[in-house]
């Protein structure tokens, strides 16, 4: 999230929209509520009429999988009503750029794409750069190549009756939502955009997105309270573990991770050079990552050693989610670590991921219960025991109160949970478990010189003597200290490049300033204004509760809604001030260079609407689902043309003459995501005891279901049982003159706990996002019919 | 009595989350019980002695023949002429001081008039079975966290409602707020209305509903049946003093299951005014 | 230590009592029990300790209740403007977490070929761990890739760790970083 839970109350227009959040994130109605009652709109667009949509003013139904069409719909009703904020798109985004001439878009492709390796050469979509290597600019936004008048092409062809011939939403519907939301584009005016998984599990869900974040531009929504982008996010850390990097492509703070495919990486000298661009915050890079060098490494990374950055593994390709499971599946993997996590009703092609399980020679799963997951080898998950050779370690982990430690929510607020009650039997905090394997593992290499040994014996794991590692020990260390006096870094500003700091995670660095001080655990709940709550845990970076807020003020520096101010330019002394911290250099003063340019994590300092480095192109441009009914109506290419494939049984690909119905996931209140922890709680099981589908009045009538008999759900990839509840809330969809039906499920179930039934994720298939691969969840073809 | 106090339900800021199910459970140390599938998000047909409060949810076509998805926390009403208080014959149901209806379960011999009388059908017996191996009743309800009250806390409930749907407070200020409320809606939900059945004296927990009551399979204008009337104040305190309690529990039980056509009293009794 | 002080008294002013219950309190209520509960008021002696909300991204603030060794009762923080002492149904049950008869107490280990779990010490399951660990990435490790030093093992995976704490993240990235492993991924995708 750019902004925060609390702020929503100050918004003008809520654009809901991939998102259910009155069943998935109760406690944001709270303030959406508070914005209704201060005379705000609520705007829902979703397949199917949920709780939020009931909650709001406006709602609008699409087929799942056309949001593309639907935003840049919108995106030309504010071009072509003049309704989005002049001063805003010239001064603080990029549409006053110029791009070379070598970009061209014609049916459905950008230039450079090579469809052998189904990918682009980015650099024909380049920005022009002057003599001194700064964009050339077009402020009246004339220039036929200025990414103004590009984007105004582009979406020239996303006309009202294009888009709902594809979306099926009804005209009326549509034009409310623009003229909803696009009027948040006066100057003073706020919309916010709050989106989740149904808007990223698609094939085209970084597009899905990036048209989000361009109307968001267009109506100057950015930076200001009430406004922003706002990804709701699912799990209680999430924020925090993407952060700290547990994932792949990124160590911690959003620091790539080196890999091998570029041969700069070959030294540390070769990887800053390449990492650190010449302007914007990032320039500072070198710091970062050799106090991340350090804090991992400790006396062990030296100036000699390249800080031991040679000890970090490099990878040469993609290894998230399904392609992990496509190394299992393919015995390319001995051995795994789960922590709390149950890929088995989770994981797209739920059925497959099981299977690649038995492959394994080991597993170690780390979890409160046992799931279906660490069980997968049991007769019950229907399989047989006697052929499954893989060892599994069940490790008992206690609760979030039974332990201490932070957490960040999606506002990036860092909160501390205390510890309410002694672990539960033998059960052990994770923090314990991963610091004994560590010190257990790292012992076992002890005696060992040889090259596997190195690393491990470098890695620097100071936490103490006993079994518990000392957390505040940990806590330092994240924020980073002065390597030779042990004294706490106040701010990332402080963190420098020749290996005299440590910090774990620079973006964190400034939540511990000095000792005694963990800021996570700051519990004054004044209101200090605007709602930002700044003495109330810590926001990473350096406790800024609105990113960007710098684009709240007119280039001079004062606010464009003086009632809703954050932060202004107080001429007086000289600085910028207000209620919230700056997202800015503080000192910079008009006349001063880039006191004009509010995002400064942007290299250019200001906003994207045009985006060269995305692997499917500059603009958001419609694909059809990996899976479709329909024709893509903007260009002949019907799925995105940059995404991986996966071939063979592995991923089995179903079509609408066998599966005609449109089918999502999703979650409900009272069940959370794989199941695990509610479905082993009896008062939410009795809430959600079963495993359904929602389905039309008109596909019931059509297949002769009625309410409460018991159906098979079929796709390519398997079949589910579940209840059938008939519901008014889904419609069909009217695709190209043609009736199309969508129908929902949940994806909570499996067979362990209080609450049973079939898995939904047998149904989903194993294709992800062209940058994320993220899977595609929410839109793939199925059929119905009475068990 | 100085300040009466109720539970006013705003059902239109209501997003059926369920938190008050569950903080009921979790004060009131209620187990779950095993549901069966009832077609819709709804978990529970009705209250029953181990649920107190139950969220409806119903899809509405309105007079507009637009989709109302609508939702009610449904609990017991806490009636001001309860029903239930009538027609107990061991005077184990009574009034706080709060204006809450409460059941003394030492009192409480499971005989079932209170659950057959209630207008609004929130009372449910559960069984136990003693050491002995026998079994037993006892009536069991929503007590509006009569507990909490005491010690200057709201009900469970109220306390978790993120939207503010519920408020407790002074019975006159939160009237006075539902009809305010009324107004505001009125183009939104032209027939929301306040709810607070005079039949039975009015009740502590006092709704803004969105749609008619019958929508919500509320009773239009629920009472206190005659017979409930009759036997509270005539023939329970004569045929105790002629035939003894456990005898007249079972000739209450024949009548109140014979002549009262429960739930549905519209036409079935006067007045009790 | 958590820097919150919250005696009985204060207790009952934070929870969400608005100046009309407040009220009842002075109003002198409270003469007569007038159902049958003569039971111990339920919180009346438990220890608060504030947390956050183990479920979704927002965040909420709540107050574990402890007495005797158990959880009695999990509600809203009131001092979290966040959510200002309310939650949803899974907030309010977090209580469950903790008496849920399905958590797992003891390390369980399954044999190759094996149809159960078998309890183990928690020190034979470490050391297990931690040489099946070691055999595959020695068997497995990469020094180098077309002349570039990579360090890493491509025979390790690492799945999970959304619902950890910060604190805890850093450590496993750390130590999964530090054996070379590049399957490393967490639910921010699925």
């Amino acid at each position: 999230m750019t902004n925060s839970w609390n702020d929503v109350q100050y918004t003008d227009c809520a654009l809901i929209m991939g998102a259910n959040p009155a069943e998935n994130h109760p406690i944001s109605f709270r303030w959406l509520t508070k914005a209704k009652e201060n005379g705000g709109k609520i705007v829902s667009v979703d397949p199917r009429y949920t709780r939020t949509s009931a909650m709001s003013d406006i709602y609008a139904s699409l087929r799942s999988g056309t949001d593309i069409p639907f935003m840049g719909g919108m995106i030309k009703y504010a071009l072509d009503n003049n309704l989005y904020h002049k001063e805003y798109v010239a001064k603080y985004t990029n549409a006053s750029f110029i791009v070379k001439d070598s970009y061209k878009f014609e049916d459905g492709l950008f230039s450079g794409y090579n469809a052998e390796k189904r990918a682009y050469d980015k650099t024909q979509w380049a920005i022009e750069k002057d003599a001194e290597g700064k964009p050339v600019k077009d402020f009246t936004l004339e220039h036929p190549r200025s990414v103004f008048q590009l984007m105004k092409k582009h979406y020239s062809r996303y006309d009202v009756d294009t888009v709902v011939k594809i979306t099926g939403t009804p005209e009326d519907d549509l034009l409310k939502v623009y003229e909803a939301f696009c009027a948040t584009g006066k100057v003073g005016k706020a919309g916010t955009i709050m989106y989740a998984m149904g808007t990223t599990q698609h094939t085209v869900g970084t597009q899905n997105v990036r048209a989000f974040a361009i109307i968001q531009l267009l109506l100057g929504n950015v930076g200001v309270p009430g406004g922003g982008i706002n990804a709701m996010r699912g799990e209680s850390n999430v924020q925090g573990s993407t952060d700290f990097g547990l994932l792949y492509g990124n160590l911690t703070g959003y620091l790539n991770a080196p890999t091998s495919t570029d041969k700069l990486n070959a030294t540390l000298a070769g990887h800053l050079e390449k990492e650190t661009p010449k302007t914007g915050y990032w320039s500072n890079k070198p710091k970062f990552i050799v106090s991340l060098l350090k804090a991992w490494y400790g006396p062990n990374a030296t100036p000699e050693n390249e800080f031991a950055y040679q000890y970090l593994p490099k990878g040469n390709k993609n290894y998230s989610h399904i392609n992990l499971f496509k190394a299992m599946y393919d015995g390319k993997l001995e051995g795994a670590f789960l922590f709390g996590t149950n890929p088995v009703v989770g994981g797209p092609n739920a059925g497959k991921e099981k299977e690649a399980l038995s492959n394994l020679k080991w597993l170690v799963a780390v979890d409160l219960w046992e799931t279906e997951t660490s069980a997968f080898w049991q007769k019950e998950a229907g399989s047989d025991p006697g052929k499954i050779n893989t060892e599994v370690f069940l490790l008992p982990a206690c609760s979030s109160y039974e332990k201490e430690g932070s957490v960040s929510n999606s506002a990036r607020w860092m909160q501390y949970r205390w510890q309410a009650i002694k672990p539960l039997g033998e059960s052990k905090a994770d923090l314990e478990i991963i610091h004994e394997l560590a010190t257990k593992i790292k012992a076992l290499y002890k005696n060992e010189s040889g090259p596997a040994a190195a690393p491990i014996n470098a890695l620097y794991w100071n936490y103490g003597e006993g079994h518990h590692p000392d957390i505040d020990l940990v806590c330092k260390e994240i924020n980073g200290y002065d390597v030779n006096t042990g004294k706490l870094i106040a701010g990332f500003g402080n963190l420098k490049d020749d290996g005299s700091t440590c910090s774990g995670n620079w973006i964190y660095c400034g939540f511990y300033p000095e000792e005694g001080k963990n800021r996570a655990k700051n519990r004054d709940k004044k209101d200090t204004g605007m709602s930002l709550y700044l003495n109330w845990s810590y926001a990473w970076p350096m406790n800024r509760r609105i990113l960007y807020n710098r684009a709240s003020c007119d280039p001079s520096g004062v606010p464009y809604n003086k009632e809703k101010a954050v932060v202004w330019y107080d001429a007086a002394k000289g600085k910028w001030t207000g209620v919230d911290i700056p997202d800015f250099v503080a000192t910079r003063k008009p006349g001063d260079a880039g006191f004009e340019d509010p995002f400064i994590m942007m290299n250019d300092g200001v906003g994207g609407v045009f985006a060269p480095t995305l692997n499917d192109g500059p603009f958001p441009e419609h694909y059809e689902p990996y899976e479709s009914p329909a024709k893509n109506p903007f260009s002949s290419q019907e799925i995105n043309p940059t995404i991986q494939l996966f071939d063979g049984k592995f991923n089995e690909r179903g079509f609408k003459a066998d599966y005609p119905i449109v089918a999502t996931t999703y979650r409900v209140s009272e069940h959370w995501q794989s199941g695990t922890m509610t479905r082993n709680q009896e008062w939410l099981s009795e809430l959600v005891p079963h495993m359904y589908i929602e389905i039309s009045e008109e596909l019931a009538k059509e297949k002769g279901i009625k309410n409460k008999d018991k159906v098979i759900v079929s796709s390519a990839r398997g079949e589910v049982k579940a209840y059938a509840m008939v519901t008014k809330r889904f419609k069909p969809h009217t695709i190209d003159g043609k009736k199309v039906h969508q129908i929902g499920m949940p994806w909570h179930f499996g067979y362990k706990g209080f609450a049973t039934g079939d898995t939904a994720n047998r149904l989903t298939p194993h294709i992800g996002d062209a940058n994320t691969t993220i899977p595609e969840y929410k839109a793939f073809l199925c059929d119905v019919r009475r068990a | 009595m100085a300040t009466e106090y109720v539970k006013f339900v705003d059902v239109t800021k209501c997003d059926g989350c369920r938190a008050c199910m569950v903080a009921c459970k979790n004060w009131n140390d209620l187990p779950a019980e095993q549901q069966d599938f009832l077609g819709s998000a709804q978990s529970h047909a009705k209250t029953t002695a181990d649920t107190w409060n139950v969220l409806q949810y119903i899809e509405h076509e309105n007079s507009k023949g637009k989709l109302d998805y609508l939702f009610r926390h449904s609990a017991c009403f806490h009636c001001t002429d309860a029903a239930c208080e009538k027609v107990c014959p061991e005077n184990a149901i009574s009034y706080t001081d709060f204006g809450t209806v409460v059941i003394d379960h030492e009192k409480c011999v499971g005989c079932g008039y209170c659950v057959n009388n209630c207008p609004f059908e929130v009372i449910s017996l559960k069984e136990y079975v003693d050491k002995n191996g026998d079994k037993y009743r006892k009536a069991h309800k929503c007590t509006m966290c009569t507990d909490r009250l005491e010690e200057g806390l709201q009900p469970a409930c109220v306390t978790t409602c993120h939207t503010g749907a519920m408020e407790f407070g002074d019975k006159a200020a939160m009237i006075k707020k539902a009809e305010e409320r009324v107004k505001q809606i009125k183009d939104r939900y032209p027939n929301a209305m306040v709810y607070n059945p005079k039949g039975v004296g009015g009740t502590h927990t006092v709704y803004v509903l969105a749609e008619k009551p019958s929508v919500y399979g509320l009773p239009e204008n629920p009472k206190v049946p005659t017979s409930a009337v009759l036997w509270k104040d005539y023939a329970q305190p004569l045929g105790k003093m002629m035939i003894g309690a456990t005898t007249m529990g079972v000739i209450g039980m024949f009548i109140s299951s014979r002549i009262i056509n429960k739930g549905k009293q519209d036409e079935g009794g006067d007045s009790h005014e | 230590m958590v820097e919150i002080n919250l005696n009985r008294r204060q207790f009952l002013k934070l929870s969400g009592a608005t100046a009309v219950t407040l009220a009842v309190v002075e109003l002198g209520f409270n003469e007569k029990k007038a159902h049958a509960s003569t039971k111990e008021f339920k919180i009346a002696k438990s220890t608060v300790t504030p947390t956050i909300c183990c479920f979704c991204g927002v965040g909420c603030g709540i107050l574990v209740h402890t007495k005797d060794n158990t959880v009695v009762y999990t509600e809203g923080d009131p001092d979290n403007p966040i959510n200002e002492g309310k939650l949803c149904s899974k907030g309010t049950t977090i209580r469950q977490l903790y008496t849920s008869e399905k958590r797992i107490k003891k390390p369980l280990y399954r044999a190759p070929g094996s149809n159960k779990w078998e309890e183990k010490e928690w020190e034979w399951m470490y050391e297990t761990i931690a040489k099946r660990t070691k055999e595959t990435r020695d068997k497995t490790f990469v020094v180098s890739e077309d002349g570039m030093t990579v360090n890493k093992t491509e025979a390790i995976a690492s799945l999970g760790g959304a619902a950890l704490d910060n604190e805890e993240t850093y450590l496993l990235s750390k130590m999964m970083r530090g054996l070379g492993v590049t399957y490393l991924e967490h639910q921010a995708r699925i």
